[in-house]
């Protein structure tokens, strides 16, 4: 027996190293740390039109997303930070060009009404949960099903008709 | 043709006001000779309306340049398949084929009803009528398919070149099929409140069709992203375009729906609730139709824009105003003594998943609708793109595939936390242990570990719950492993589809955050002969080849890709001009394994200097989104495939009871 279950440890610690590597190998391998070109053009909106970002727009010779691309690529060269390139398009093109909104103002808004929701939504549940609980039963005797039904404490006539269940259903 | 067309399409708009008075009429005062009238209009409906599909098709294969629709959509020389495809390429087509949609669905729900659910059927048919006569209405008095040209052109002037492409063929029907799928359980659900039949009927009455219209949903959304993937040349997927949220809202909601309805089921709960879910799908569907009509938001896919903003923005406004007063006005009679009784249960899974779908859901809205916002608050245009969507939801994504973990495991009612250990042990182990190895293979990304932990641990839930019912079953049957799993999937099919969508999801998953966090990209500019070298591949630049056909030009690049000294495969990214439309475009060449994707665009070739420039793309495990897709379809498949236990049921029930009793036992119970 204690064979088999050193058997069972080994497959489940090779399955899990196994799963691992193939999940991470390739994106290790892959892997650029570095600020990129696509990376700061990510943050700006092409103006051609597209409605793509600066970094994805499909226009193949379009006039304004590949010399701003060209231009994000000189400026990281020359030292500037992501941040800094994208104040610089900030400043020429107005606010229109950022891809997503600021944090200042109105636009703090944005990101925070998405999780504002949620935690209101929490509270709905906590509320509503807290009014289902004053009238549910007491909390007594096994749960209805699921992982932590406990077979030792069930009755001889409720094995009878689990047993019954089971065969038909598995 | 234009004229059968025209007058079909008349004619089914007066049928379908015909089959609401009779299907209403025959419910109240009990008259079934004047429901079954009602349902024979609506059959009649949907011949009319495939009369004037097949009169449009009809018009666009033979170039019949007298419609203006053809005339706008396609050319002599638009390929055969994009002739077909040219139905939902432009307006009024894809309005009309919306509406055929619509009334074959109808006329299904029509016969499955006739002798089911003599309560809530009528009323069913006459709402899913009621949202055919608006599409009917559009047909014939808004955008007209069959409107003539005062002069007809010597050739149309062609299909956009984007939509020319495979997956456009069918993507846009996939979304569709999802979207009006989507209309059926609306209608039972507002037929239920109308009529005041408020038990789990309506939901149990339209099980097959919440998870069709997700699965269509499903399929939609991964073809459209594979389209955008393999045509718009820039080595993503998905932009978190207008269009594409509005896509991606309904499956958000029919997914939490499909997740919520079993607690219905299950425990009577939460009806109000479903109601609710199943009206915001149905009004997403609109709003996404909105969105891409309107023009009111800048996309890239809105290929139809119009001025049908209005009229789907009212019909938007009406559906939400009498829905919210028929939910109002029955809220005192839905409220049940549900019973709840601890958060370390099933049920507070549930809720929590619903919670955090939803708020995605509404995330993606309001960053959809937040420029709209600023523009009427502040006066300035701002984009919410990308950047927005990816850190708002990221963390919500992670807390999903969590409770993805936790809801099929735990107990119903409660658990006590002996219990969760003892359950939830190995799988945590494996996530964890799966984490810890990422780091020591050289991964520092928080947040790709994070997922990457997460997703081990909802594997490692999922093979031991397979393990249980395996070793349930062959403890009660000796049989052998293999057998044993097939027997277990195809007994509790609806258990165990759900488990197969999940680990579709989990791969999914796996593909999204690696090539969101991972993507590299190498734009070079070679001459023929010369190599250039993205990650551990050797891009050997070989030569051009051109080609033409009436239709179009290409240039086709010849890319020798080698491995190690080895050559491994030979790819042919290209330059199309499309000579009707006077528009370049761009066919990508990838190269795909479970590993990474090799992704190369000819950018642009310098016919003086004999350079070629190519932007090259590598986007490790990205094959997983589309592997992961497809084992969630063929999870959908296995959930909806008859059951002959359900079967069983049903025959037993339609004996036992009344044709209503036997509907609402139509389908068991199960998780």
């Amino acid at each position: 027996m204690r064979r088999i279950a050193n058997l069972r440890a080994r497959t489940a610690a090779l399955m899990i190293v196994a799963f691992a590597c193939a999940a991470a190998i390739p994106i290790v391998v892959a892997a650029a740390p570095t600020v990129s070109v696509q990376q700061v053009a990510e943050g700006l909106t092409c103006q051609c039109g597209c409605g793509l970002t600066v970094a994805n727009c499909n226009h193949p010779n379009c006039e304004f997303s590949v010399p701003v691309r060209e231009q994000i690529d000189q400026m990281l060269g020359r030292g500037m930070s992501g941040p800094q390139v994208i104040a610089y398009f900030r400043g020429k093109y107005g606010e229109k060009i950022l891809s997503a909104p600021t944090t200042q103002g109105f636009n703090i808004l944005a990101w925070i009404m998405p999780f504002a929701a949620i935690l209101a939504g929490g509270a709905l549940i906590a509320f509503t949960v807290g009014r289902w609980r004053s009238h549910s039963p007491a909390p007594a005797g096994a749960p209805e099903t699921g992982a932590d039904a406990d077979a030792g404490n069930f009755d001889p006539e409720l094995r009878r008709r689990l047993e019954r269940e089971l065969r038909e259903r598995i | 043709m234009p004229l059968i067309g025209q007058l079909a399409l008349a004619l089914a708009l007066v049928l379908a006001g015909y089959s609401i008075i009779a299907n209403v009429i025959g419910a109240r005062a009990s008259i079934p000779s004047l429901t079954a009238s009602a349902r024979h209009a609506l059959w009649a409906m949907c011949a009319m309306v495939t009369v004037a599909v097949g009169a449009m098709w009809s018009s666009l294969l033979h170039s019949d340049f007298s419609l203006e629709y053809v005339a706008s959509y396609t050319s002599f020389s638009l390929p055969t398949i994009y002739k077909i495809t040219a139905l939902w390429g432009g307006q009024q087509g894809s309005l009309l084929f919306w509406t055929w949609l619509l009334t074959i669905f109808t006329s299904i729900v029509a016969i499955q009803n006739r002798r089911r659910n003599p309560e809530i059927a009528p009323y069913a048919l006459a709402v899913l009528a009621g949202v055919a006569i608006f599409f009917l209405g559009m047909l014939n008095f808004v955008t007209r398919p069959f409107d003539l040209l005062a002069a007809i052109p010597a050739d149309g002037q062609d299909l956009n070149p984007l939509l020319q492409n495979y997956w456009m063929a069918i993507h846009p029907p996939s979304l569709y099929t999802g979207y009006v799928g989507a209309s059926v359980p609306f209608a039972f659900g507002a037929a239920a409140l109308i009529v005041g039949r408020l038990d789990d009927t309506w939901i149990r009455s339209t099980r097959r069709w919440a998870i069709f219209s997700w699965f269509f949903l499903t399929l939609g959304n991964l073809f459209g992203a594979r389209w955008a993937y393999e045509v718009l040349g820039w080595g993503g997927y998905w932009a978190w375009d207008p269009v594409e949220n509005a896509a991606f809202m309904p499956w958000l909601v029919m997914t939490a729906y499909l997740h919520s309805v079993m607690i219905q089921e299950r425990k009577d709960m939460l009806k109000v609730w479903n109601l609710v879910l199943i009206g915001m799908a149905f009004g997403l569907t609109l709003f996404g139709t909105f969105i891409t009509r309107s023009g009111v938001i800048s996309s890239v896919h809105s290929f139809t824009q119009s001025g049908l903003g209005p009229y789907f923005l009212t019909f938007l406004i009406l559906v939400v105003v009498l829905y919210t007063g028929l939910l109002l006005s029955r809220v005192k009679q839905l409220r049940t003594r549900a019973e709840f009784e601890s958060y370390l249960s099933r049920e507070a899974a549930f809720l929590f998943n619903n919670l955090v779908l939803v708020g995605i859901a509404f995330a993606v809205f309001w960053g959809t609708l937040f420029p709209v916002l600023s523009e009427a608050v502040r006066g300035v245009k701002i984009t919410v793109g990308p950047p927005f969507f990816d850190k708002v939801n990221a963390p919500l994504a992670l807390a999903l595939i969590f409770l993805m973990g936790v809801g099929p495991l735990i107990a119903w009612r409660r658990s006590s936390f002996d219990s969760l250990a003892k359950t939830f042990a190995s799988p945590a182990i494996f996530g964890l242990t799966t984490g810890v190895c990422a780091f020591v293979a050289g991964l520092r990304e928080w947040y790709v570990m994070t997922a990457l932990s997460l997703a081990a641990f909802v594997i490692g839930t999922i093979v031991v719950e397979f393990r249980r019912g395996v070793s349930a079953r062959r403890h009660m049957v000796s049989e052998s492993v293999p057998a044993a799993i097939v027997n277990l999937v195809a007994k509790n099919n609806r258990r165990y589809g759900g488990y197969v969508i999940h680990i579709g999801v989990v791969l999914a998953f796996i593909g999204i955050v690696a090539s969101a966090f991972f993507k590299t990209e190498v734009k070079k500019s070679v001459k023929e002969g010369e190599s250039f070298q993205v990650g551990s591949y050797d891009l050997e630049y070989l030569g051009i080849n051109t080609t033409e056909t009436p239709h179009l030009e290409s240039a086709r690049a010849r890319v020798e890709v080698r491995r190690g000294g080895k050559a491994i495969a030979m790819m042919e990214p290209a330059k199309l001009f499309y000579k009707r439309l006077q528009q370049p475009a761009t066919a990508v060449a990838i190269r795909s394994t479970p590993a990474a994707d090799l992704y190369v665009v000819l950018a642009g070739i310098d016919d003086q200097s004999g350079l070629a420039t190519f932007q090259v793309f590598l986007t490790p495990l990205v094959f997983w989104l589309w592997a992961g897709g497809f084992i969630m379809a063929l999870g959908t498949v296995i959930a909806m495939w008859p059951n002959v236990r359900e079967r069983a049921v049903i025959a037993a029930a339609v004996r036992a009871s009344s044709p209503l009793e036997a509907d609402a036992q139509a389908v068991p119970g199960g998780d």
